[in-house]
């Protein structure tokens, strides 16, 4: 294992996991002095009927669900998020109960901005921890096994005026519990089972082999391969089973708090720009890049990848060049099993990628926070050739 | 620690760093004024730049800082300080902005060890920093671009001439940036 020369590592987030988490809910509130909640979710999760499972829990106790704000798209936008900021204040509301997946979170989180700094104009908090302000309390209730944004301490809003994806990160801005209910996640279709399984995967592995990994971060990314490998089908070919549901839902957990705190890479950087160009989900593009990109970074970090491959199923017989390239072989193997069994996609083209939009992808690629954190450099030549293998 | 009429007192240890930082990033403003006349690299990064984006270095909380703008195909000093940036990138403190400053640590290090931070657009702070790259590639030895960087930079011909034109013109170039 190495040691870095100097790392940081924070996740103040009170975890509350298990069959019936929900039910805590009021309890929480309560012991963060609040009742008066503002959900934040979307019309998948109203349809799922999960919100009644939220407002359920709520009974027979003091708290309440002040309002609650249902029309977050797919990818926030400065315009929803002072919306829901309005709504809270209008129904004075004194917490944010984000129900749902990342853009759920995301918008949650920038409202929280909005509403404790007192302010319409998100921009000017864009970048590294500019706020100072303890934000309102924050609950998180994922509904999909694999952002991990009930930990993670970044939110990605879309800003209209501009056309520009505005990126934050504070320590601030994460949630002050996150409640793991696997009732939360039995509704998820296969397919979306599989795509945010596997981008919880690249969180963990990214997380351990990119430059700001540290002993902390790794012991998390660990446990979410290990949960992942030993779940992630069971959910796939069941979703009804809790205990899988809740074992893949601790996974993203998991490897949110692991990449919240040692940053993904390059495959993250260009599923990026596979959203953005091209709108493959955020799953599918990592499901598809993560082989390639672990390949990309096998002369820099295959000491490294190859710690993996016991935690993978893969072999450990050979080098650590041997054992790097069989942790990344068995990534790929579970990319197949996945295609098998719901359909996900192994190759950019399935994903509905033109070869046309490549270079389009790349020039996003190149612009994303995450190459910073990449062992290799990530220049526009590189982005474009682990696009061109995947594709 | 603060004397009687409320300055803060500094050591001279400190003074020498701070000193350290501001001179470096003088320099490295005015080589990226000179890089940017004469660098096709660098003027194809900074291509899509919008005209007038103005962008900072600085050390927190209230330690040297320099401003720089794009004008045309080129980048010009502006002066000292903050000039209304659209973009910080920020160092925490003058011991984390020694490290790069001094070759210690490539810029991108600073970053993944939480010793500089960004105030703006990640992808533009992305771009500032590739382009900051190709300028240190002229302003630093080959043998700390070797140790610093992901993948150390090989100089053609026409490169290595535009290296020796900045290491001969720097001199001058400091000089008169010095005043603004």
């Amino acid at each position: 294992m190495r040691i870095p020369e100097y790392y940081e590592y924070s996740c103040p987030v009170k975890i509350v996991s298990g069959l019936k988490a929900l039910s805590n809910l009021p309890y929480e509130m309560d012991q963060l002095g609040v009742n008066k909640a503002l959900i934040i979710t979307d019309q998948g999760v109203i349809s799922a009927g999960l919100i009644k499972q939220v407002e359920s829990a709520f009974e027979g106790s003091d708290c309440e669900i002040a309002a609650i704000f249902d029309q977050t798209p797919p990818d926030s936008s400065s315009k929803v998020v002072n919306r829901v900021a309005k709504l809270y204040q209008e129904k004075n509301c004194d917490c944010f109960l984000a129900v749902g997946g990342g853009s759920c979170m995301d918008t949650a989180k920038c409202a929280n901005m909005i509403v404790t700094e007192g302010t319409e104009d998100l921009m000017q908090f864009q970048g590294a921890e500019r706020l100072k302000k303890t934000m309102k309390p924050f609950i998180a209730v994922p509904t999909t096994a694999g952002t991990g944004s009930e930990v993670t301490v970044a939110a990605m809003i879309y800003d209209e005026e501009t056309n520009v994806k505005m990126a934050f990160t504070s320590y601030h801005l994460l949630p002050r519990v996150a409640i793991i209910d696997p009732k939360m996640t039995l509704t998820m279709p296969p397919k979306i089972t599989a795509a945010t399984g596997m981008d919880a995967l690249t969180h963990a592995i990214e997380a351990f082999y990119c430059l700001q990994k540290n002993p902390v971060s790794d012991s998390f990314a660990l446990a979410a391969i290990e949960l992942i490998m030993g779940y992630l089908e069971k959910c796939v070919k069941d979703g009804a089973d809790e205990v899988a549901r809740l074992a893949m839902a601790n996974a993203a957990l998991l490897a949110g708090i692991s990449f919240s705190n040692s940053m993904c890479g390059v495959v993250h950087g260009l599923a990026h720009g596979c959203g953005g160009v091209c709108r493959v989900p955020h799953g599918v593009a990592n499901a598809i890049l993560l082989p390639w990109g672990m390949e990309n970074n096998l002369e820099k970090v295959g000491d490294i990848i190859a710690e993996l491959a016991p935690v993978l199923g893969a072999s450990t017989s050979g080098g650590a060049m041997e054992q790097a390239k069989a942790a990344i072989g068995a990534v790929r193997d579970l990319g197949e099993r996945l295609k098998n069994l719901c359909g996900l996609p192994t190759t950019l083209r399935e994903a509905g990628v033109t070869e046309d939009k490549l270079d389009a992808i790349a020039k996003v690629a190149i612009n994303d926070g995450t190459a910073t954190f990449n062992p290799e450099d990530v220049t526009y030549e590189v982005a474009l050739e682990i696009l061109k293998k995947a594709y | 620690m603060e004397n009687k009429s409320g300055e803060k007192k500094l050591s001279m240890t400190y003074k020498v760093k701070e000193t350290i930082v501001k001179t470096s990033l003088l320099a490295l403003a005015t080589t990226f004024e000179i890089v940017s006349k004469h660098s096709p690299e660098l003027k194809a990064e900074i291509a899509d730049w919008e005209d007038g984006r103005v962008f900072s270095l600085g050390v927190l909380p209230d330690g040297p800082a320099v401003s720089l703008k794009k004008e045309g195909d080129q980048i010009r000093y502006l002066g000292k300080g903050y000039k209304n940036p659209k973009l910080k990138v920020l160092f925490k403190n003058v011991d984390a902005a020694l490290l790069p400053f001094t070759g210690q640590m490539g810029s991108h290090t600073a970053f993944v060890q939480h010793r500089a931070i960004v105030h703006g657009n990640i992808g533009e702070a992305m771009q500032a920093s590739r382009a900051m790259d190709i300028v240190q590639t002229y302003l630093m030895p080959v043998f700390i671009l070797k140790k610093n960087s992901k993948r150390p930079p090989k100089l053609t011909g026409a490169e290595m001439l535009l290296k020796a034109r900045v290491m001969t013109t720097l001199g001058i170039g400091l000089l008169l940036n010095m005043t603004k």
